[in-house]
């Protein structure tokens, strides 16, 4: 199709993309909320909180995005994964966040990679992993490109929304997501042969659960989740 | 998506404090009786503005709806306006068929402007308390926006502002394009912004009217490779294919032929 997956990973993983990814902070403003970060005091705490959303959180998303790729490079449905994912996401709100996203993904999919469309619906509200694996099923990407996509970007969206939250020097929050490099690679690695959705690991944090759950009702807030 | 419910999207722009909540509410006001409406908000804190619509009682609170700018008010309307648009399409589809949705920026500078991907016209709201000289300085939205409302007038003695004079500054910057010197406490001028919305409805109706980019650059000129002198105004038609789709004719004007 003459298209470089690597190009892709990249177009993906920048947030130039246009699918409102200034709207995120993978749940760091709830968590910077509840006292991550001492105000300030303790910054060391960001790179700490992505490393554990890494082992967590993130584990189940690279996992459903894999299996998603997998199912749509297989030609099967993609219901059982979405449910698969659901059934892992204890959050009505981070479900319902994560959906938007993927709603945002899917629109723009639908018309840069068009054949997003056979698996999916254009105007659906369908997980962000699930949306982000047909993508990459449909663009060539590898499995594992697929989970370090998701590895990344989560990693990168904590760092990145922690300039606007607290006292951070730029430099080094780009520090933190370099030493949050062999973890990504870890998580990649765990991952990248998952075929069924039962594979999908089931290894939440209650916490993010709870502070995304809370922000969603939170009046003062800069992020939508 | 459904065809059918789509609305007339109006933004509304403008630095921090200048009414366009308060314009909002104005229109909600005068014409609720008459068209279908929907409100977005885009604040640095979700709900500010919404509340605040909410809370004057305009427009029932479930039509008026606040979208995150993760602290980005600028990217929210302009380079990344996705969460703008499903917010836009969640309130046509939930209230089918809407007439207008408003969509509020947050408070930003000068250059701030609507991407013409997320509405179809776009209104500036300048105050006359930011300085009589705002006017003559222009910049995208001053120049280009489809409408300019100079704001407050009541306020003008106080604050040493001759309004007639900003009013013709900001005719001169906007070459025939409407501007508006507006006044919560002046009823004629709350008409004519009443009158300028319904005939701005009737025209996006119609389907003859083509959104303008007012850009987020001012005009600017610079000597081509023949020593011409080119002037861009990046105020460039759009043709739209389907909606939200904006096909870009860029459109160079050719000022003098001024070779050295
Ligand atoms: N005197 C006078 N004050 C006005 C008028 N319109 C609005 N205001 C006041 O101006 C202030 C700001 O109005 P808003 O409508 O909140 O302004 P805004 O542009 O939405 O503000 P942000 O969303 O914070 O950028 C409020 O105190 C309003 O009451 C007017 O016509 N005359
Ligand atoms: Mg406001």
């Amino acid at each position: 199709m003459g298209t470089n997956p690597e190009l892709v990973a990249l177009m993906l993983a920048d947030a130039r993309l246009p699918t409102g990814g200034h709207t995120q902070s993978a749940g760091l403003e709830p968590a910077v909320l509840a006292g991550l970060g001492a105000d300030g005091n303790k910054l060391g705490e960001i790179e700490e909180y992505a490393r554990d959303r890494s082992r967590t959180v993130t584990r189940v998303e690279a996992g459903a995005a894999v299996v998603a790729r997998y199912f749509a490079l297989s030609g099967l449905e993609l219901t059982p994964v979405e449910r698969a994912w659901a059934a892992r996401t204890p959050s009505q709100a981070l479900r319902a966040a994560s959906r938007r996203q993927g709603r945002a993904y899917l629109r723009l999919a639908g018309r840069v990679w068009p054949g997003v469309l056979e698996h999916l619906p254009g105007d659906g509200e369908i997980a962000r992993p699930v949306v982000v694996g047909v993508v990459g099923a449909v663009t060539g990407l590898s499995a594992v490109q697929t989970a370090r996509l998701i590895g990344y970007e989560d990693a990168q969206t904590v760092v990145a929304a922690s300039l606007k939250l607290l006292p951070v020097d730029p430099v080094d929050a780009a520090c933190w997501l370099t030493a949050l490099h062999p973890e990504i690679e870890e998580l990649a690695d765990a991952v990248r042969g998952l075929t069924g959705p039962g594979e999908i690991p089931a290894c939440g944090a209650p916490l993010v659960d709870v502070f995304g759950q809370k922000h969603a009702a939170e009046r003062m807030r800069l992020f939508h989740a | 998506m459904h065809e059918s419910t789509r609305s007339f999207r109006l933004g509304v722009a403008g630095p921090v404090g200048t009414g366009k909540s308060s314009l909002i509410a104005m229109v909600c006001r005068e014409l609720a009786g008459e068209l279908q409406l929907g409100v977005i908000t885009n604040d640095i804190y979700t709900d500010e503005d919404a509340r605040l619509l909410r809370s004057a009682g305009v427009l029932a609170p479930e039509r008026i709806r606040a979208v995150e700018t993760g602290a980005c008010p600028h990217t929210a309307i302009r380079d990344d306006v996705t969460p703008n648009l499903l917010a836009v399409e969640d309130l046509e589809r939930d209230f089918a068929p809407l007439d207008v949705v408003l969509v509020e920026s947050g408070g930003d500078n000068l250059t701030a402007t609507f991407s013409p991907a997320l509405v179809d016209a776009q209104i500036f709201v300048l105050d006359v308390a930011g300085g009589g000289d705002v006017a003559r300085k222009g910049g995208p939205g001053i120049a280009r926006a489809d409408l300019l409302v100079v704001n407050k007038t009541d306020l003008a003695p106080y604050v040493g502002v001759d309004v007639v004079q900003m009013v013709a500054d900001a005719e001169a910057a906007r070459g025939g394009k409407p501007v508006l010197a507006l006044s919560r406490s002046d009823a004629e001028s709350v008409a004519l912004l009443k009158k300028w919305v319904l005939e701005m409805t009737a025209v996006v109706r119609s389907g003859r009217h083509t959104p303008v980019d007012p850009g987020p650059m001012a005009p600017h000129s610079h000597v081509g490779d023949d020593g011409e002198l080119i002037t861009h105004t990046h105020a460039h038609p759009h043709d739209q294919t389907h909606a939200g789709v904006e096909v870009d004719t860029d459109r160079v004007v050719q000022a003098h032929a001024h070779s050295h």
